[in-house]
């Protein structure tokens, strides 16, 4: 007996041939990364919406490109993050990320991580206050690497660069970010 | 992992993001029955039309008989053999740099591109790493370009496209031969290029110079020479690349 729900890869190739329903399948399980994909790299819930849309029906259209046995959810992170960087260059600005209230912290994380604990509110409004303030190729691969908490492949995947580049691109950024908040 | 690195994945779990929308329906309202699979790969289209005042803010002072000068046309090599003109600074709101990537120096270019750069002779004056480990050698200040020279890995190109697509949006093409290397100079109609690349997703290439160019594979990449040239000194400007 098999009621496993069909792998992407399956998914992904009924929705090649032109299966609506197959791609609907993959747009419910993957509209919340790729939504908060676009929103982080927008900083906009508006951009953010219109780029995983758009985003979705690119990828339908560029369905027929996709290779059989490649990985579908860096594919589409991919398209809607170019999506992302299509909007935030003509708006010309990028929105400043902001924390969630205290309370919603509280009532969403029941048992907090040892990193939240370890990290206390005054310094994680400097920390995001200085991510906010590198340019936007750091802040792009530390928001893949930490806040999407991607890969290095994958990373690499979504912002069309090699492994390595990410790697050093990343240490890179984690160097100008210390600098910001160590005194 | 370091305490920093720590600390940002902390800091990512606690980030005000809203709650994603439904998307679904609109997505599948919105689709169209698949188109097929295309017949050959296509890599480069050349979409015509940039707008007026994009190309006014973008246009290069006539630098032609300049160029003719400061390349040693028709010979593999490039001299500088006279002084450069001074030019008309463009408009500031139209930077070219952002559009290019990160400035660095051609050191570090050659460190961080992965591949072995061509060059010319000449330094260039500024140095870029674009999207997709393009590098981009600008000769001439950016509200001042002489030459923009482009190589990016993983790119390359259709014949039968640029053809069938360029000529009916009045750009010129025509087949010239770069180291015995089919190549392709565009002149005519202003345009911009569209590449599509290792995952077969468009790339468009906005806001480089949209002057005559000249495009060809060479060495696992794409290379393309940007700046009012006429065909002959582009073609003698690609040849003493090394």
């Amino acid at each position: 007996m098999e009621d496993r729900p069909p792998s992407d890869a399956v998914l992904a190739e009924r929705a090649r041939r032109g299966d609506e329903h197959a791609f609907g399948e993959l747009v419910r399980t993957y509209e919340g990364i790729a939504f908060r994909t676009a929103y982080l790299l927008t900083g906009s819930p508006a951009e953010a919406e219109e780029a995983t849309q758009t985003g979705f029906v690119k990828a339908w259209r560029a369905l027929p490109r996709f290779r059989a046995g490649a990985e579908f959810r860096p594919w589409l992170l991919r398209i809607v993050a170019n999506e992302a960087h299509n909007r935030r260059r003509s708006a010309k600005r990028r929105e400043a990320l902001g924390l969630r209230a205290a309370a919603e912290v509280a009532s969403g994380d029941a048992v907090p991580s040892p990193e939240a604990l370890a990290l206390e509110e005054e310094q994680r409004r400097e920390l995001l206050s200085a991510v906010n303030r590198l340019d936007d190729r750091d802040r792009d691969v530390l928001t893949c690497r930490y806040f999407l908490e991607l890969g290095e492949e994958e990373t690499a995947q979504v912002l069309g660069v090699r492994r390595g580049t990410v790697k050093s691109r990343t240490a890179r950024a984690l160097e100008r970010l210390r600098r910001e908040v160590e005194p | 992992m370091s305490e920093l690195e720590h600390a940002l994945l902390a800091l990512g779990r606690e980030l005000a993001v809203p709650e994603a929308p439904d998307l679904a329906p609109r997505v599948l309202a919105a689709l169209e029955p698949p188109a097929r699979p295309a017949r050959m790969r296509l890599a480069v289209v050349l979409v015509a039309v940039l707008v007026a005042v994009l190309l006014a803010a973008l246009a290069i002072p006539d630098a032609r008989s300049a160029l003719a000068r400061f390349f040693h046309i028709g010979a593999a090599r490039i001299e500088v053999v006279d002084e450069l003109p001074a030019v008309e600074p463009q408009p500031p709101e139209l930077d070219l740099e952002p559009a290019l990537g990160e400035r660095v120096t051609l050191a570090e270019a050659r460190r961080r591109a992965g591949y072995d750069l061509l060059e010319l002779d000449e330094a260039p004056d500024r140095v870029y790493l674009g999207p997709r480990d393009s590098v981009w050698f600008l000769y001439g200040r950016p509200d001042a370009v002489r030459l923009l020279v482009a190589q990016t890995p993983k790119l390359s190109i259709d014949e039968a496209f640029i053809f069938k697509k360029l000529a009916s949006v009045g750009t010129n093409v025509e087949t010239v031969s770069v180291r015995g290397k089919p190549a392709y100079f565009l002149s005519g109609e202003p345009h911009e290029v569209i590449l599509l690349d290792q995952y077969d997703l468009p790339v468009q290439e906005t806001l480089r110079l949209a002057r005559n160019t000249l495009l060809w594979e060479e060495d696992g990449r794409t290379l393309r020479l940007e700046g009012d040239l006429s065909r002959a000194e582009a073609v003698a400007i690609a040849e003493s690349l090394r």
